[in-house]
Order: C-alpha cells, then sequence, then structure tokens
C-alpha cells in the first residue's frame, strides 16, 4: 500500500503543528461523529431491508386476503395449492380466480383486467414478498405435513388487506423454532425436534 | 431471486468516484485535505446509497393456464429417445418447470434397465450450447425459415427441371418415420439419391457383417450368456450399451469362492477398458489379429469342432497357432488355455472384434462364433429391420466426385458434417462448391454449413418429435420436452416443407406426420384401444412392444473365408507403426464443443482436452519421446501433428489415436486436438493403418491430465486378485481415536462401490457433473490440478510397464465418521451431520484450504476461479435448481447427492412412513450401468448396501488412518485361467503394506 503511505505522509507534511492540534480535537471527533451517525442512521433505516418484516409492496390488483381467506374462509391450499407437493407453495394462474369470478363481480376493473389476462392466456406478475437467499432451500411439504399453520411464519394473513412480511427470514429465526417446534405444532404432534444440521436448508 | 436496485442515484455515485479515481492514478503530487475528504464523502455516499436501496423481490410469475400434472418446483421425466450412430436409447428426461436438467434410462426399456449411455447424459448439455444455430440463414444472414426453404425448393425444382440428380447426406437413418420421410421424397422425386452415412461406423467391419450373412443383419452380443469372452481389439465396456456392460457384470459377483464367473480374455494392442477388466489379457500387435484368429478356428476344428458348412480345412491351413504364437510373442500355453476354454464353453462363448479391425479379423471372429454356436446364442443376430447405414466412405466419396464435376443439381446436408468427417477436404469443399443448390440442416453453424448459402437451423433432439427400433419389435418415441430454445425446426420439417411446396400433400409438421404413420402403422397391431390412448400410453411409456417377428439366425457364408484367408496372407504387416484409429469420447466430432465431454478424463489414459498419440514405453524410449512431445503422425501423403502419450500396457510398434477432435467452429471445440479423419483415406471409420511413421517436431505440451501420477507403487488402495486372495482375512487393529462418537441418528447413509464390475466407463462423473452443476474449467486449469470432478476415476497401474495389472477405482468423498476435514475448518463450514454425512456448508466457506489439505483422499474441490459468471445464455439454465452455483473462493465436494436424500425424506414426510431402501438413488449410482455403486442406509441390516458392506470382499480405503470412512469398496474378482500361473500375485493388504 505505497500510495496510502504517501497519502498520509503528505497529508501531515503540509500541515503545521497547531493545525494537527486543531485536528485532533475538532475534525476528528466531528468525522468519528458522522461516521457513527452514518451507520446508525443507514442501519435504522434498513431494518425492513435486512429484516424485511413490513415488507408489503403494492400489488397488481387489488386483492384482499382479509376478504377472501378470511371472511369468505376460502382455503389457502384452494390457491396454493403446491404446498403439499413442493417446495413452493405456489401462486395459482388466473384460471384459478376465474373458477369464482366468471360469475362474481365481473363489474370489477380488477375482475376485468383478469379476464382479459385469462382470454389472452397470459399470466398476471404478482410482486414477491418472501423470499430467500439463493443457498437456502426451504421445503413448505414437511413444514404443512407437520400440522404447522400457514400463520406460523406468514402472519395471521386472512387479517390483511395486503399482504406483509411478518418474520423475519433469518436463520435463528428458522433455527428457534427447529430446536422447540411445540409452540408451532398441533398439541397432538409426537414431534420433539427438527433437523438442526446443515444439509437440512443448505446444500 | 434476483435484486434489482432501483435507486437511481447510485450509478451516478459510482460514476462519479470511477472519475475521481481516475483523477487519483499518478498520486505523483501529495493528496490535499480536501481531496482526501471528497473521495471519503464519496464513499460514505456510495455506502449508503447501496445501503439504502429499497427491497424489490422482483416478481412472481405463476403459469398462465392450470397445469395438469406439473407444478413449480416439481420435477416431472419424460420418456425419449436419444440416437448416435447406429444405435438408440430409450431414456428419461427430468425436467425442472419445463427445462431438461438430467437424464437417464427409460426403466421400461426392457434392455436398458434403467441405464442411459454416456453421451446422452452429457448431450443435455448441447442443448443449451451458446453456439448453436439461433437462425435459419441465408449467406450467414438471419432469414426466415420459410424463405430458406423456398429458396431451396426453387433450387431443388430448378434441378429436377434439368434432370439432374438431387443428394440428401444424413446420418443413419434409425427412426421407422424418418426412413417412411425419406422412402416418400424419393419416391415422388426419382432423382433425389439419399446416401446415410455414419462417420464412425467401420466400413471393414460392415462389409464383414455382409460377407458373413449375405446382407445386413443387426447384431447385439449377449454377454450375461456367455461364460467366456474373448475380444480382439474390442471394447464393449466403453461408451457403449449399457446393457452389454450390465450383462457382462451379471456374471462378475461371485458371493462365495467357487461361485461360476465368466472369463474375460483380451489380445490387444492398445490398452482399453476390456483389457484393464481382463481376466487373461495378451498383448497383440493388431495386424495379427486376423491371423491369430484364423489360426484358432483351425486349431478349434483339429479339436474336434465342426467347421461350419462350405469352409474347408484346407482354406484354413497356412494359419498355424504354434507359427503365430512364436511371430506375435505369445506363450503357446496361454493360447491352449484360451482354446480349451472356448471348447469348454462353446455356445456360452462369444468372439468380439474391434470395429478397426480389417475385414479378413471380422470374418474370422464370425467364423469362430459360428463354429462355436455362439450365433444365436451369446450373439443375437437379427436382419435389419431399418436398413441403418448404406454408405461407405467410398460411396460417399463416388457421390463428392460427381459433385465436384457439376453432374448434381442439389445436395442437402442433413447432421451430417463432412467437412470434418471426411478425409478430404479439398474435395468436400469443391465439390459443394461446384453444386448449384447447397443447404445443409444442422444444429451448430458447423465446417459443413460454412460451405452452404442456406443453413436450417434444426431443433435439439430434446425439442423434437421421432422415434426408433432398436430391436425388431421394440419401438421408442422420442417427444420435445421444452419449448424450442431458438428459431428452429425439426430436420424433418424441411422435408415436408419441400414435399408440400412441390405439390406433394403430406402433413405440415412432423409431429402430425409421426402420428399420421403411429396411426396408420403401429396403432393397427393393438386396435381394440382408441388411437388417442394407444398414443398417450405410448408417449408416457417411451417404449411400445410388438410381436417381435420370427429370428431366424442367418447361416454363416462359407464364401467370406476364402476371401479373409487371402487378404490376411496379403495384408502383412509393413514398416513402421500401425495406428489404431479408434473411437473417442466425442464420437464422430460432434460432442466436441460439449465442455463436460472434453473435460471427462478418458477412461484410460485420465486425459482431458483433445487427443494424443499413445506409445509403448519401449517405443517412445526408442524414440526419446516424453509424454507431451508433440509428434508428426504421417500416413501416406497426409500428416497430422499431436502430442504423445506413454500408455502403459500397449504393445510395441502400435499407437493410437481418437476421432472426433480438431474441430474448427465452435468456442470450446475448435482448435482442440487433431483430426484423425484426415488419415482415413481408404476406408471409414475406426480402421488400422500400416506403415506408419512418427517424426518428432521437437515441440512439446503439457498435458492436461486428470490423474499426472498412475503408478500403485505396491501401495493397497484398489484390493484385485481371485476370490481367495481378496477375502483373506487380515490381522488389521481397529485404529483408536480421541474424537468422540458419532451421534446416532436413525439413518447412517452409506455406499458400497463394487471394484469387480466397475468397469472405469465414467458415465457417473457425466451423471455427477449435470446433477451437482460442477463447472468446466478449461485445460490450463486442468493442468494446475483443478478439475472440479466430485467423482472421478482413479487408474493405477502395478507391475510391470509391458503387462501392468490395470486397477480401477472410483473415488468420491468418503463422508468419514472421523473426517480430518473437519477438524481443521476455522470457520465450521464443514461439519458431520448425524446421518453420518460429512456436510458442506457454502455460505460459511472463507477458502482457507486447510479442509483439502487435510483431505487423504483428494476428493475436496475449491472454486479457483468464478467458472459461472462468463457463462453466456442459454448454459445457466442446465442447471439443476436444488443445487447451490458455487461462486469463487468456496471449497466443494461430494455430498451423496444430498439434495435426493432431502427430497425422499419429505415425500417420506408427506406420506407419513420412513424411507425405505431404494427411495435414494445418488446420480452415479443411477448412471452406473453395471449398478457397481449401491447407497443406502447402512442402520437398515435389510437394506442392500449393508449387506454388500458386510460382504468379505469389502474393505475401506486408507482405513489405516482411522478416518471411517461411509464408503465400503468391494474388492475386484478375477477369474483367470486355471493353467494360469505366471501372472503376479501382488496383493496386499492392510498391516503388509510395503513403501508408499
Amino acid at each position: 500500500m505505497p500510495n496510502v503511505g504517501r497519502l498520509m505522509a503528505g497529508l501531515l507534511e503540509g500541515l503545521a503543528p497547531h493545525t494537527l492540534d486543531h485536528f485532533t480535537r475538532f475534525w476528528l471527533p466531528i468525522g468519528a461523529g458522522a461516521v457513527a451517525a452514518t451507520v446508525v442512521i443507514v442501519g435504522w433505516n434498513t431494518q425492513t431491508d435486512r429484516f424485511a418484516r413490513g415488507y408489503a409492496p403494492d400489488q397488481p390488483i387489488p386483492f384482499s386476503h382479509r376478504l377472501h381467506a378470511g371472511a369468505l374462509k376460502v382455503p389457502c391450499e384452494y390457491c396454493h395449492s403446491g404446498v403439499r407437493r413442493s417446495r413452493q407453495a405456489g401462486v395459482p394462474p388466473v384460471d384459478t380466480c376465474m373458477n369464482c369470478h366468471r360469475v362474481t363481480k365481473t363489474d370489477q376493473p380488477a375482475i376485468q383486467r383478469l379476464a382479459f389476462l385469462q382470454s389472452h392466456g397470459e399470466p398476471l406478475v404478482w410482486k414477491r414478498i418472501h423470499a430467500l437467499p439463493d443457498h437456502v432451500f426451504f421445503d413448505h411439504r414437511p413444514h404443512v405435513a407437520a400440522g404447522i399453520a400457514c400463520q406460523t411464519c406468514h402472519g395471521e394473513v386472512q387479517t390483511m388487506d395486503v399482504v406483509s412480511q411478518q418474520m423475519s427470514m433469518r436463520m435463528a429465526n428458522c433455527l428457534g423454532c427447529h430446536r422447540d417446534p411445540h409452540p408451532a405444532l398441533p398439541p397432538t404432534s409426537t414431534i420433539q425436534r427438527a433437523p438442526e444440521n446443515c444439509n437440512t436448508c443448505h446444500r | 431471486m434476483k435484486r434489482e436496485a432501483d435507486d437511481s442515484s447510485r450509478p451516478v455515485v459510482a460514476h462519479d468516484l470511477v472519475a475521481s479515481y481516475a483523477g487519483l492514478d499518478a498520486l505523483n503530487d501529495p493528496l490535499s485535505r480536501r481531496r482526501f475528504l471528497t473521495l471519503l464523502g464519496a464513499s460514505a455516499a456510495l455506502a449508503a446509497g447501496g445501503a439504502c436501496s429499497r427491497i424489490d423481490r422482483g416478481g412472481i410469475l405463476p403459469a398462465a393456464r392450470k397445469l395438469r400434472s406439473s407444478a413449480p418446483g416439481v420435477v416431472s421425466h419424460y420418456a425419449s429417445t436419444f440416437h448416435e450412430g447406429l444405435e438408440s436409447y430409450a431414456v428419461l428426461v427430468k425436467t425442472r418447470e419445463g427445462r431438461p436438467i438430467h437424464l437417464q434410462g427409460n426403466d421400461l426399456d426392457p434392455r436398458g434397465q434403467g441405464k442411459a449411455p454416456l453421451h446422452a447424459i452429457a448431450d443435455v448439455l448441447r442443448l443449451y450450447d451458446p453456439d448453436r444455430l439461433r437462425h435459419s440463414l441465408i449467406d450467414g444472414r438471419p432469414a426466415p425459415w420459410q424463405e430458406v426453404l423456398g429458396n431451396l425448393a426453387r433450387g431443388v425444382a430448378d434441378a429436377r427441371l434439368s434432370g439432374r440428380p438431387i443428394v440428401l447426406v444424413t446420418g443413419a437413418v434409425l427412426s421407422p418415420t424418418r426412413r417412411t420421410l425419406i422412402e416418400e421424397l424419393t419416391r415422388a422425386f426419382p432423382t433425389v439419391e439419399h446416401v446415410a452415412w455414419e462417420p464412425t461406423v467401420s466400413d471393414e467391419e460392415q462389409a464383414a457383417i455382409r460377407a458373413c450373412y449375405g446382407s445386413a443383419v443387426r447384431m447385439r452380443p449377449r454377454l450375461d450368456k456367455a461364460r467366456v469372452l474373448v475380444c480382439l481389439e474390442a471394447d464393449p465396456l466403453r461408451n457403449g450399451t449399457p446393457a452389454v456392460a450390465a450383462d457382462f457384470a451379471s456374471r462378475r459377483r461371485p458371493k462365495a469362492a467357487g461361485d461360476p464367473m465368466n472369463r474375460l480374455w483380451v489380445l490387444e494392442g492398445a490398452l482399453s477398458l476390456a483389457g484393464a477388466k481382463a481376466d487373461n489379457r495378451l498383448s497383440l500387435k493388431p495386424s495379427l489379429a486376423a491371423r491369430l484368429a484364423l489360426a484358432l478356428a483351425r486349431a478349434l476344428s483339429e479339436r474336434g469342432l465342426p467347421l461350419p458348412a462350405g469352409v474347408s480345412r484346407e482354406a484354413l491351413a497356412p494359419f498355424e497357432l504354434p507359427a503365430i504364437a512364436r511371430e506375435a510373442g505369445l506363450p503357446l500355453a496361454k493360447l491352449n488355455a484360451l482354446l480349451t476354454d472356448l471348447l469348454a464353453a462353446r455356445e456360452a462363448a462369444l468372439v468380439l472384434v474391434g470395429p478397426g479391425l480389417p475385414f479378413a479379423a471380422h470374418v474370422a471372429g464370425h467364423l469362430l462364433n459360428a463354429m462355436l454356436g455362439a450365433s444365436g446364442h451369446a450373439l443375437e443376430i437379427a436382419p435389419a429391420a431399418t436398413p441403418t447405414r448404406s454408405a461407405s466412405l467410398a460411396d460417399l466419396r463416388a457421390v463428392l466426385e460427381r459433385m465436384r464435376a457439376g453432374s448434381v443439381g442439389a445436395a442437402v446436408f442433413w447432421g451430417v458434417n463432412p467437412a470434418h468427417a471426411f478425409p478430404d477436404e479439398t474435395l468436400v469443399r469443391a465439390a459443394i462448391e461446384r453444386t448449384p443448390v447447397r443447404a445443409a440442416i444442422a444444429l451448430h453453424p458447423d465446417e459443413t454449413a460454412a460451405l452452404c448459402p442456406l443453413v436450417f437451423a434444426e431443433h435439439h433432439w430434446l425439442e423434437a418429435w421421432g422415434d426408433a427400433e432398436p430391436w425388431p419389435g421394440l419401438l421408442t418415441l422420442q417427444q420435445p420436452t421444452v419449448e424450442p430454445l431458438f428459431d428452429t425446426r425439426a430436420g424433418e420439417d424441411v422435408l415436408l416443407g419441400l414435399l408440400n411446396h412441390l405439390g406433394v400433400s403430406v402433413a405440415p409438421t412432423y409431429s402430425e406426420y409421426l402420428r399420421q404413420r403411429w396411426r396408420r402403422e403401429v396403432h393397427t397391431a393393438s386396435a381394440l384401444v382408441p388411437f388417442e390412448r394407444f398414443w398417450q400410453a405410448s408417449l408416457h411409456d417411451g417404449i411400445v412392444k410388438r410381436a417381435a417377428p420370427p429370428s431366424t439366425t442367418p447361416p454363416f457364408q462359407a464364401a467370406a473365408v476364402a476371401d479373409a484367408t487371402s487378404a490376411a496372407i496379403r495384408d502383412q504387416p509393413g514398416q513402421g507403426f500401425e495406428l489404431l484409429v479408434v473411437e473417442g469420447l466425442l464420437h464422430d466430432g460432434r460432442y466436441a464443443n460439449n465442455g463436460w465431454l472434453q473435460e471427462l478424463p478418458d477412461p484410460v489414459t485420465k486425459l482431458t482436452w483433445g487427443n494424443v498419440v499413445t506409445l509403448s514405453p519401449s517405443d517412445a524410449r526408442r524414440l526419446s519421446l516424453a509424454d507431451g512431445a508433440i509428434v508428426r503422425v504421417q500416413v501416406g501423403q497426409v500428416a497430422v501433428t499431436a502430442p504423445v502419450f506413454i500408455q502403459l500396457g500397449q504393445a510395441p510398434d502400435v499407437a493410437t489415436l481418437a476421432l472426433g477432435h480438431g474441430r474448427q467452429t465452435g468456442n470450446v471445440a475448435s482448435g482442440v486436438g487433431a483430426n484423425a479423419f484426415r488419415l482415413l483415406q481408404r476406408s471409414g471409420g475406426p480402421a488400422l493403418l500400416g506403415g506408419v511413421s512418427l517424426t518428432p517436431t521437437g515441440a512439446s505440451i503439457v498435458l492436461p491430465s486428470a490423474q499426472p501420477y498412475q503408478l500403485a507403487e505396491g501401495r493397497d488402495m484398489v484390493h484385485s486378485g481371485t476370490y481367495a486372495e481378496v477375502t483373506r482375512p487380515t490381522a488389521s487393529q481397529p485404529v483408536e481415536s480421541l474424537d468422540p462418537p458419532t451421534p446416532q441418528a436413525a439413518h447412517k447413509w452409506g455406499m458400497a462401490i463394487d471394484l469387480s464390475v466397475c468397469t472405469g466407463c465414467s458415465a457417473c462423473v457425466v451423471a455427477c457433473q449435470s446433477e451437482n452443476n460442477i463447472p468446466v474449467v478449461g485445460p490450463e486449469q486442468v493442468r494446475r490440478g483443478r478439475a472440479m470432478h466430485w467423482m472421478r476415476i482413479d487408474r493405477y497401474y502395478d507391475g510391470g510397464a509391458d503387462a501392468p495389472r490395470v486397477l480401477t477405482q472410483p473415488m468420491l468423498c468418503q463422508q468419514c465418521d472421523h473426517a480430518p476435514c473437519e477438524t481443521v475448518c476455522p470457520v465450521n463450514a464443514t461439519s458431520h451431520s448425524p446421518e453420518g454425512l460429512n456436510q458442506m456448508t457454502y455460505n460459511r466457506c472463507v477458502g482457507t484450504r486447510y479442509c483439502a489439505n487435510n483431505c487423504p483422499y483428494k476428493v475436496r474441490r475449491f472454486n479457483f476461479l468464478d467458472f459461472t459468471s462468463t457463462k453466456k445464455a442459454p448454459e445457466t439454465l442446465v442447471f439443476n435448481p436444488e443445487v447451490t452455483v458455487r461462486p469463487r473462493g468456496v471449497m466443494e465436494k461430494c455430498s451423496f447427492c444430498v439434495q435426493r436424500i432431502e427430497e425422499a425424506r419429505a415425500e417420506a414426510k408427506v406420506e407419513q412412513r420412513s424411507i425405505r431402501d431404494g427411495d435414494i438413488t445418488p446420480a452415479c449410482a443411477a448412471s452406473c450401468p453395471t449398478e457397481a455403486i449401491v447407497f443406502g442406509d447402512l442402520n437398515d441390516p435389510k437394506s442392500r448396501v449393508s449387506q454388500l458392506a458386510a460382504d468379505a470382499r469389502g474393505y475401506r480405503v486408507l482405513a489405516e488412518l482411522g478416518t471411517r470412512p461411509a464408503v465400503t469398496y468391494l474388492a475386484e474378482v478375477k477369474n483367470p485361467s486355471s493353467g494360469d500361473n505366471e501372472r503376479p500375485v501382488t496383493v496386499t493388504r492392510p498391516g503388509e503394506r510395503h513403501g508408499g
């Protein structure tokens, strides 16, 4: 690092002794304070980015889980039908929406948009809310098979008009439940512990 | 998963910073404080700007329509058919989200038994080859398919009017429907001449088959019925049909001393996989093979075996076994032992002759099989239902000469590349350029397509429809498993388009044509079922069995023997080297742009990337040549240059060179290796060339070898010997360990590898590469020992240099219970699972490489470079989405295909049961044609792997280090002839180590 050495030498060379004193008394604390403040402010403001709780992007249509899953009590698996046969729960094709909306609420602009998409064979592109890093392999199947309710991780979706992320997707969160799964499991479950070895999620 | 920044200020800041750095370049004058603070501010702004970007996790794209079968994240398998040379194979294509990612054999295929050949497994990479043709071309410019077709149709119509012939050159036509289409074309336009030419099919072998059986027949060795197998320069275990290797292995799994085994005699000049496996291997110059085989026939007839009708003993009189044994330097006692074996086995004996050997040797082989009664028993012969090949090299040369003379009106090359695979490049060039209308139907812009103004971009077979008839009575279907990636069509669509353009009414697309023909000709056999159901069932299974036509073994034609004897007497070995031109891993060069196959170590030499002239150690010494010295190989007027490799076990005065290298197009293929097709002036396909001179050029390279040191040095990594030798009890002490005992879980994963049936074919290496997203690193990195294969096949030589014992050992992570790698990792990136897996967690790895240095098996691989970001679209689509793609600076190794274990576990949990034996098959085990690799739960005493691990032949590699591997090797059992006392028995066991 000769450049840095020369840079520092040059910096000190150009300063008279009292300037150095001024630097250490005045500029150094201010600089350190500014760096610390930057870290704190940036860190605070990007909390949702890092822990992602409360992330609730606007979706292409104003679909309300509170209405469908809450008031109308449509089961989660009616739409997220992959959850027992795939790693991913999946998002339904427009065909699934139109099972009901062929006759229901056809006057709404959002429904008309769905009808348009269906007739043209095009998908509805939703905004993704829950995401895991590429090196994590989460599988819905064993969790659903163990009887864990969707709400355990996804929050009370049936009360949300706009879905937001409720759980931080950090490894500590996964491990907490894997070490002591009882709060998440149905009372009749015989499962004592879930696997904690690396290969469970990383491969 | 892709994160995209929506902060538009971010690139601006970065740009400013770059500008500031540009001002910093010299740093000659001292930096002012202001400037320093500017930089500090810019860095802080950049850091804040980067950190402040709001998350955008992209979109979720659900299916546009409800899918009947598949869901995102769910694997679907589709049955299809893979064609190569004169064979076709029923395969299963594993797809995820509508794209093929892995191949295996079709388990409904009665012969294939769920195994796919090596080339089929590797060919999924060619589908995603970025060098593929993306559009059809007119004079090198992209053009719509219809326009190219219109141009061709006009040209063909002109050629028809002028009365000049139209030549269609294709590869072997294995598909009955494709054949029907070509017949329809030649019927509609009698001036169309069809030439089906396969560059890697030996003309001499085909000529001998026609001479011996009167017509084109197809042969299938049934090694499961052969107690004695004699290979004359033949290698049934390499690159071949998985069923053949499986049949061979079915007789090589002794459970106790004295269990019957087959006996493999190999007489060869160049070491082959069969030679490595041989119970008795004799070094023989290939030019002597014909006379030796005829002498064996004579000796058998003298010992009472009748000659076929019409063959007189006088014809064989010139071939005396003692004289030829003397000339070949073979001990007569061994040949007598071979005769005794053959006489004892009779129809359960089989003689296989290598495709490169001359006509006379092939006839002699057929004569021996006819005498023994093997024909029809251990060698199934059926009339060729599909005339698979009609053209020899001479036929094609005649066509090209006529083209050069200007008497051909139009030429279409479909799936063949004569500009690479025909020996005389100038003739091909002149012939094509003198033909007024010329078109190529090709997957790649290859050497031949470069000469054609009209180029049709063809589907890869995974995108196309088709069918095949691998054996009379068995039909297989080929179906698309992915939407075409580029603007391509099936090659058959060109012919259909031509017919439609020229006024013949046929189906508009080949898929329709195929259905129509199946409805017309195949469905009638089972007409009780509606066609649609029959068609769906056939697509599902991929296989349709029909009543086989009654097969009678055609009689041996005695007239062939006279031709063979005169040829054998005429063709005395001349001066100079004998050069065996053999088929390598790249077939006719069509796989040369496949990095997996270029980097796959050759099963014998362990060399990657390019072909070499193999020489015996004595010849290399005589010519003062070392590994990598570049020599000029001169055959007649033609010469190629290639580096030398000294191959132990090779006969003196014999050299080999593999076909398929030396391509001039393709980003991977071009310039790698030498084009050995140029040497095949007289007959096509693998051949034996005499009077070859080798001249050192003085230049030399370092060969990209996957295993630079191959001598066993008396160490005992690989146990091999007779049953008694390998099961001799040992007094090895269990190694004490200071490590805490490993925790017990419900399962303990383990593997057993039976070296007795492992042929070293390397299908597992490619399957592992495909399954686990293993990168291709290139020759320079291979030279530095940085090849990335998780599974490798080690090859060791023991004993003398001229007749060495050849030992083969698949090596992968041994998943040690006391793993030396785990204790040295400073960040706990590699750790032990309760189920006995040595886990590698990439996101924790910081790349110290301590683990690799501490691994006694040398199975850990380090990503020295970033091998992924340089990939061009659509190559990354081949990745298995269940396995992390590793970045630079990260260690990796075999995981026992943990993604398959976890998949089986998830399925078991959904079905609320425990994992059963056989639920989990790692990619290597699934691809192994001989089922040498067995995976399972060692805690379950009934599992196959537990039983194999307890076998008397079982041992663990380097067990004396106390690593407690989870992989048990079963020692290789050899079955040498009882009269053979000369073979040195140097099997050593733990505790008897000498040297190391």
